[in-house]
This record gives C-alpha cells, sequence and structure tokens, in this order.
C-alpha cells in the first residue's frame, strides 16, 4: 500500500512538473486504480493539483511545496488531542472532515536541519518567528508530526502563555519558599504528555534513575518507569508540579546517555520571560514567571547542557501583555535575559504565503465548498485584503 | 411586480411638484455607478454629467451584496457597524458550517444543498417577504382592520426586521449569530416561525377581506 502511494506521489509529481493536464492524468490514474481494485477515498483526492500523497512529513521536500497533506485521524488524536493545533484551525478540521496540513518551506528548512542534525551534540535550539497570524504553530504541527513518527519523545507545551495568563488555580509551592505552583496546568501538561508518548515509552521502557520522595508514606522508587512517575503526577494533583521537573530531568538524563531522542516544541516560548503575569502571590504581588515552579524544568529543558535533543521553540506576539507587542524579532519578544539564556539559537522566519501557497490555499477552500462566491479576480482581490497573511485570510474567508 | 409599479407613481408624483427638494443634489445630478464594468462602458456618457458623491458603505468586491448590505443596516444598534459585520459574517460562518455539513454527510439531495450564504440570505427574505398588511381605518366611528397592499421597500423591511426579532429573542446564553443562521436557514428552505407570521398575517388579511374597499371609500 506504501509503494502504491509512493508511486502515485511521484506520478503527480511528474505530471505537474510537466505542466501536463491534471484533468487527464487524474483520470488516468484513475482507471489504473481501478484495474488494482484499491480505491481509498484519499488516494482520489491526492489527484488534486493541491495536494500530495506523501503522508509521511519525513519525506516532505521541495517538490511537495505548497501542497496539502492529510494526517491521518487516528495520528491526530495522538499528538493534538491536549492542544497544539489553532482553536479555529480545529474547527475547520471538524468542518471539512480532514486534518490537512500544508507543507510550507520553514517546515521544509525547520525538518531538513533536523534530520542532518548531529544528535550526539548538545541540543540545537531553532526558534521560530514571525508576525502575527503568519503559520508558526502549524509549522510547529508539521514538525510535531515528524518527530511522533520518529520515535522523539515529544515535550510539548501547546500555549506557554495558557500558564502565565489564565492559570487554572494557583498556591504555594509547599517545597520551595517563595514559589508558586500550578497544580492543575501541571496535571493536564502531565496528560496532554502521556497521551503523546504513552507508546513510545511502552516500547523504549525507560527508568526513573534515582527515587523521588513525595511526602511521608508516597515515593517513587529507583527504577520505575516514567508511565508511572507521570500517572502519579496526574493521579496526585498536588505533587504534579514537581513531577513535571522530575520527568523533564529524567528525560535529559536518559537522552543524555543515548537511551532516546527528544523533541521539545514549545509554544510561545517568550512567556517564560515575560515579567508580566496573571497570577498574584498572597500578598496581592504580580508572580513573575521565574516565581513559578512550572517555567524551571522548561527552561532546563532548553538549555544546550544535554544531547540528543531539538528544541523547536516559537516566540510570539500575543504571547506578551499589551504594550510589548511592537515587534516579532526574537531579541525583543524574549528579552535580554531570553535571549541570552537562547543564544546560540536557529532563528527560522516565518513569512506569508508565496503566490503560489495562495492559491494552493484558495484551490483548497475552493474543493471543500469554503468559498461560494467566485467572480473572475476574486482571488487577486483576497490577495489585496488579506496581503496574503494566513490568518487574515482564514478570517476574510469564512463570510463569504 | 405590482408593487414596484406603485413604488414608480410615488416617484413620479415626487419629481412633479416643484416645490422645493429635500436631497442636498439637485434634481439633474446622477447616482454613481458602483460596478466597474458598467463604470468602464458609461465612461464617456457620463463624463460632462455631474454625480453625487459615492456612498461609503457600497462597493464593487466579493465582500458586497446589496441585500446583505441593508440587512446589516438593521442589525447595526447605535451605530456599531462594525460590531453588526462580525455578527454577520460569524452568522454566514456557522450557516456555511452547518451546510458543509449536511453535504459531508451525503444523502439523495447532495446537489440541493446551497452552501452559499447569501443566496441563503436572500432565499430567506424573498421567502419570508408579506404582500398585504392590515392597517386600522376608521369608518364610521368604528376601527377597522382592513387588508392594505404593501410596497416592495416595506414589504423587504418587514421581511428583515421578522428575521432579526426572530433571532433575537432567544436565551441569553445563546448567541446572535447562532439563532440568526437557524432563522435564516429555517425561512430558507420555507418553514420556522418567520415564515409562520407571514402566512398568519396573510391568513387574517383573507379574514378580513370584507373591509378591503374601506381603503378607499
Amino acid at each position: 500500500m506504501k509503494m502504491f502511494r509512493k508511486q502515485l506521489g511521484s506520478l503527480s509529481r511528474i505530471s505537474t512538473q510537466l505542466q501536463r493536464n491534471v484533468i487527464a492524468s487524474g483520470a488516468a490514474s484513475r482507471t489504473a486504480e481501478m484495474s488494482t481494485n484499491v480505491a481509498p477515498a484519499l488516494d482520489a483526492a491526492a489527484l488534486d493539483e493541491f495536494r500530495t500523497a506523501v503522508a509521511n512529513p519525513g519525506e516532505h521536500s521541495t517538490l511537495q511545496s505548497a501542497k496539502f497533506y492529510t494526517i491521518p485521524v487516528e495520528q491526530k488524536k495522538q499528538i493534538f488531542t491536549g492542544g497544539g493545533l489553532p482553536k479555529q484551525y480545529e474547527q475547520q478540521i471538524k468542518t471539512f472532515t480532514e486534518t490537512c496540513l500544508m507543507v510550507r518551506s520553514p517546515a521544509l528548512e525547520l525538518l531538513q536541519y533536523i534530520k542532518n542534525a548531529d544528535l550526539s551534540k548538545p541540543a540545537v535550539r531553532y526558534v521560530l518567528y514571525g508576525e502575527n497570524g503568519v503559520g508558526k504553530t502549524l509549522t510547529m504541527a508539521h514538525v510535531l508530526h515528524y518527530g511522533a513518527l520518529n520515535d522523539f519523545v515529544l515535550v510539548h507545551v501547546p500555549w506557554a502563555p495558557n500558564w502565565m495568563k489564565r492559570p487554572k488555580e494557583a498556591s504555594n509551592a509547599s517545597g520551595q519558599e517563595g514559589f508558586i505552583d500550578l497544580p492543575f496546568d501541571a496535571a493536564a501538561w502531565l496528560v496532554h504528555f502521556k497521551n503523546q508518548n504513552a507508546q513510545l515509552l511502552q516500547k523504549l521502557q525507560l527508568k526513573t534513575s534515582k527515587e523521588y520522595v513525595w511526602s511521608k508514606r508516597e515515593s517513587t522508587p529507583a527504577g520505575a518507569s516514567l508511565i508511572e512517575l507521570v500517572e502519579h503526577g496526574i493521579a496526585r494533583i498536588k505533587y504534579a508540579s514537581e513531577t513535571t521537573a522530575a520527568l523533564i530531568a529524567e528525560l535529559k538524563q536518559l537522552a543524555t546517555n543515548n537511551q532516546c531522542k527528544i523533541m521539545v516544541a514549545i509554544d510561545g516560548f517568550n512567556a517564560f520571560f515575560h515579567p508580566i503575569t496573571r497570577i498574584f502571590s498572597d500578598n496581592k504581588q504580580r508572580v513573575s514567571p521565574d516565581r513559578i515552579t512550572l517555567t524551571q524544568p522548561f527552561l532546563d529543558i532548553t538549555n544546550y547542557d544535554w544531547t540528543n535533543g531539538v528544541c523547536i521553540l516559537s516566540v510570539d506576539k500575543i504571547a506578551m501583555t499589551e504594550g510589548y507587542m511592537d515587534s516579532y524579532m526574537p531579541r525583543y519578544l524574549l528579552g535580554k535575559e531570553g535571549f541570552e539564556h537562547l543564544d546560540p539559537f536557529v532563528p527560522i522566519h516565518v513569512k506569508n504565503y508565496t503566490e503560489k501557497e495562495f492559491m494552493s490555499y484558495i484551490s483548497y477552500y475552493l474543493d471543500r465548498h469554503w468559498i461560494s462566491k467566485t467572480p473572475p479576480g476574486f482571488e487577486k482581490q483576497l490577495k489585496f485584503m488579506s496581503n496574503m497573511n494566513p490568518y487574515t485570510l482564514m478570517q476574510l474567508v469564512r463570510g463569504l | 411586480m405590482a408593487y414596484a409599479c406603485c413604488a414608480s407613481k410615488n416617484i413620479l408624483r415626487i419629481a412633479q411638484c416643484t416645490t422645493r427638494l429635500m436631497s442636498v443634489y439637485p434634481s439633474h445630478y446622477v447616482s454613481p455607478i458602483v460596478d466597474k464594468n458598467i463604470q468602464n462602458s458609461k465612461g464617456l456618457e457620463l463624463s460632462h454629467i455631474p454625480i453625487k458623491a459615492a456612498p461609503n458603505d457600497v462597493n464593487d468586491t466579493i465582500f458586497y451584496g446589496e441585500l446583505k448590505q441593508k440587512f446589516l443596516n438593521y442589525i447595526t444598534k447605535k451605530g456599531n457597524a462594525e460590531l453588526a459585520k462580525e455578527l454577520l459574517t460569524k452568522t454566514f460562518e456557522a450557516i456555511k458550517r452547518t451546510q458543509i455539513e449536511r453535504l459531508n454527510l451525503g444523502g439523495a439531495d447532495q446537489e440541493k444543498v446551497i452552501t452559499d450564504a447569501e443566496t441563503l440570505l436572500i432565499n430567506a427574505i424573498e421567502n419570508s417577504r408579506p404582500l398585504l398588511t392590515l392597517s386600522a381605518i376608521k369608518r364610521g366611528g368604528v376601527k377597522y382592520q382592513v387588508p392594505v397592499p404593501l410596497t416592495q421597500r416595506k414589504s423587504y423591511f418587514l421581511a428583515m426586521k421578522w428575521i432579526l426579532d426572530a433571532a433575537r429573542e432567544k436565551e441569553r446564553k445563546v448567541k446572535l449569530p447562532d439563532k440568526l443562521a437557524w432563522e435564516i436557514l429555517d425561512a430558507a428552505c420555507g418553514q420556522g416561525r418567520v415564515i409562520k407570521k407571514k402566512d398568519d398575517l396573510h391568513r387574517q388579511c383573507e379574514t378580513n377581506r370584507a373591509y378591503a374597499h374601506y381603503r378607499w371609500s
């Protein structure tokens, strides 16, 4: 089956290269399908100009750029149930009844870097940056899909500012004086981690290196599996933050010992360095992120003192608060402290659609019946109105 | 179309009177043309005729529809057109989502499902336009509910007002776009509260047909 898809993929590749009539080639391969009697809906759809049948992000190259690939339902469920796709994109997925991502150049660039990276060297930090609504999160989603398929342990924070801006509950940390715990958010993150990595952890059989004592009666012995550790954190929400810290320290150590490889993906990373949060301590003082127990492990894992890992971080204007959104550049958003923490990193600029990507998206929308007004020149109007910004295009097309 | 005739008669009557006009523009000014294609073809013809200033809520893009714009104006409260626009966009989005869901569900009448929200809005308005209304006329000291034909303008107004009223009559938790989407979808396929209201009015006019002559005698 995979072979067949590959063949089809190459077939469509050739057809586009030769600028042949798509309908003719489509008809040809449809008959081929009939003869082999393998005709799933996906392959038939893959014949469209704007789609690609290559569903493995590891095989994506510039040949597939500006084309849509479909993430299978189980994989989407595994990776993105706890977040990772923007809310409106989720809605779109529901309406269009398929999870399609466009293969875009920043993701391809990033994938190429990751594929060619020497994992025995200290972890490389990649920083995605760009204007609002330009596709940073979806680029990250694309790479996450690659990571999930290639046996990376995913340490994924869907949207870090959620912890600073709307925490479920804040309580004083028991272990460290003057620190704040976010037990529910930490537990939610652990659930997310478990969802993403349950299968892989089962396979790898990772063990804790030392004993963790939570209280007089509760402890996790050395040599317990990581899943046990995670489940303890989920069951005992009070200790979720500490468990997170322990888990991440363990993972780091395991990766350095070459037992697993880790992909760290944190969206809105600059929230960890933005002093203004909506968490208040007992004496009604604003708590800065470095006084929150949950930030420590994630800052720790984005350091370069470990190997066998990649860190994909995004900096975002909307992770900041009002008055701090002047520029989308990493230096501005991270501040001095954050920049020094990440330095040196590989910056990846996510830009607006290119001409080709824009047209591809329009034809995708037309295919899904999302745009129903098509007088001559409507693409031009949309292009002008949206400035080829993905989010703006999405907003404009809503009411058409 | 008989009512259109009526309307044009009214306009004639206004044109005949030579007293002071209420308009800023003298009567020889022509209205601006919105459509770019017609503009280009009529360019020379209009080059020496004075033209009224362009209205600022009309444009020649895919986002504009005449009836849609009118409907938008009715949604607007306290001049907050921005909000009204957002609400209508959300309504259209909701309509599209339900229709595409219907399309994806499959079934026999796949071809019949309209996914264009503006077409559906227009259909809904056309379906809920009343022909007649009742107006109280005093004859011999008694007020009679007399059936009276409506002008085209008025019937469009009533249709849109009824749809909007039906949408605004909701629980507080329900958002206007969702309810409006439902009302539009209902009215577009000829059912729902608005259509019922129209039918009720027509039925009452029918029962009061005996008073119809009070309109002129």
